[in-house]
């Protein structure tokens, strides 16, 4: 019985154990607030801070820069990583173009970014869905490339071709991969979005924590960096849903 | 030429036509006004650029070759302290349930905190010198190694446990000669997709704070008006991350000549 109950709540003993001996150790040992806050510090310095207007504010506009950059790139990765599976020579040319851009990370096109979209929101969003369009890209075209040639003949013989073999036989077959690619791309964008708010941003949930160390409120920081990582797995978990409800009835992820 | 020839180097020919025609395009389009050199600098004017990084550097002095060591020295340090911890650490974790229970929602949740948040931490705790760099690259690789390694324990094939276990092997002979054999590929894959997000950190934790290191040398030259230098930066450390990549490669075959592992099944 008792080894039952702690096994079922191990997950929640472990992180009450972490936070207690972060509270303890700030508290007793550390003895500085300004470099070590405890959670209850930090929160008690959030709370008095911020007001929640500002709150929601800088966490609206971050997901309203990472809802377009993402929409961007899964549209672009999407059509791109399919019309390169499908057109052979438009793959033939764009692949490698594409490969070649890749290794680049997505945080190096920042300041390129601030130049040709000037300080404002298209920059943001531009930097963003270039992180997550490559994944996307690939296995959309990979999806498409390796779909299973029986498919392909078992339409051709009920005379599906052309456009609706793309749409109804080798898109859905493509999908699986290419949800895949989402999500992998949402991860990614996710990671530029802070980066690229901590960089160039008057607002956003970076920008936050950016502005907190710079008025000495270490408590504030460290309330934004969890509740980045809180949105972060609360955005990534529902893409995961929404990707297992559809993909997931015909696939399995 | 017959069309079967064709056909057979149409895949290389093709791509680097057209990316000839590209620059070449690109190159008129700015010499007859079309395209700002300052937003979009000329292929000759990069290649121009990019003997000058090398031969003088940008800021003068500070050559590519010095900006390049500063960020592979920043690299792996924090990739090195990162392996060295999440090793023992992970195979701990992996090998005890109960701790591995007790210890999901942490790893989970410190892996989806975006590691360049934690910069202003960084900053506060170690200064703006080099060792918030290594921090913060370092915390990067470590939760995507420690779960790695984790995973690579738990997912060893319990036959080959068994199988240890029916000839009687002594608890620490199964952990060396049946665990860590049988979990290293995974390692390994761990290892190349942290040193991965490690390349990622880099570029942005060196925008802030710092003159020297590629992505200093990118940002710096912006605030210059110096967008060709920008680009120059931007292909070398595309360069270097390819460069990596296949170095890792090359030391896995070495290391672990027996594995055969799918890396692309892994990414």
């Amino acid at each position: 019985m008792n080894a039952s109950v702690l096994e079922r709540h191990a997950g929640a003993l472990g992180v009450a154990l972490f936070l207690l001996i972060w509270e303890l150790g700030a508290r007793l040992v550390w003895r500085d607030p300004s470099t070590l806050p405890s959670p209850s510090q930090s929160l008690a310095d959030a709370w008095s801070v911020l007001t929640f207007a500002e709150l929601a504010g800088h966490v609206g506009i971050s997901l309203w820069r990472i809802l377009a950059g993402f929409a961007i790139a899964a549209v672009a990765g999407v059509v791109l990583g399919l019309a390169c599976g499908w057109f052979r020579l438009l793959g033939m040319i764009l692949g490698p173009a594409i490969e070649l851009l890749r290794p680049i990370p997505p945080l190096a096109w920042i300041p390129i970014a601030i130049v040709w979209f000037g300080l404002g929101e298209p920059s943001k969003v531009f930097v963003i869905a270039l992180g997550a369009f490559f994944p996307v890209f690939t296995n959309a075209h990979r999806g498409l490339v390796m779909v299973p040639p029986v498919l392909f003949g078992a339409a051709r013989t009920m005379d599906v071709a052309g456009w609706r073999l793309l749409w109804r036989v080798a898109a859905p077959a493509a999908l699986p991969d290419i949800a895949v690619g989402l999500r992998v791309g949402f991860g990614l964008a996710f990671g530029v979005l802070v980066a690229a708010e901590l960089i160039a941003a008057d607002s956003g949930m970076g920008y936050l924590i950016m502005e907190a160390r710079q008025i000495g409120h270490l408590g504030i920081a460290i309330f934004g960096i969890v509740l980045i990582g809180v949105v972060n797995l609360l955005l990534d978990r529902q893409l995961g849903a929404i990707i297992s409800r559809t993909v997931g009835r015909w696939a399995k992820i | 030429m017959p069309a079967a020839r064709f056909r057979q180097i149409a895949p290389t020919l093709l791509p680097l036509a057209s990316f000839a025609l590209f620059l070449a395009a690109w190159e008129l389009a700015v010499a007859y006004g079309l395209l700002r050199p300052l937003l979009f600098p000329p292929p000759s004017r990069l290649l121009a650029s990019a003997v000058e990084l090398v031969v003088d550097g940008v800021p003068r002095g500070k050559t590519l070759a010095d900006h390049l060591l500063v960020t592979l020295m920043r690299i792996g340090g924090g990739f090195l302290a990162a392996v060295t911890l999440a090793l023992p650490i992970g195979l701990l974790i992996g090998s005890r349930p109960v701790l591995d229970r007790m210890m999901q929602p942490i790893v989970a949740f410190c892996r989806s905190v975006a590691t360049l948040s934690l910069l202003p931490l960084a900053l506060v705790w170690f200064g703006i010198g080099e060792a918030s760099k290594i921090f913060l690259i370092g915390y990067g690789c470590f939760w995507v190694m420690v779960s790695n390694v984790i995973a690579a324990v738990k997912l060893v094939d319990p036959l080959l446990l068994r199988a240890a276990r029916t000839m009687d092997t002594p608890r620490r002979q199964i952990f060396t000669a049946v665990v860590l054999p049988a979990a290293l590929p995974r390692i390994a894959a761990g290892a190349r997709i942290a040193l991965g997000v490690g390349f990622m950190v880099i570029v942005g934790a060196e925008m802030i704070g710092t003159t020297t290191g590629l992505g200093a040398l990118i940002m710096e030259a912006r605030t210059f008006y110096r967008t060709d230098v920008t680009f120059v930066g931007m292909i070398a450390i595309g360069l270097l991350g390819v460069a990596i990549a296949a170095g890792l490669t090359r030391l896995e075959r070495v290391l672990m000549p027996w594995i055969a592992f799918d890396w692309e099944a892994a990414r």
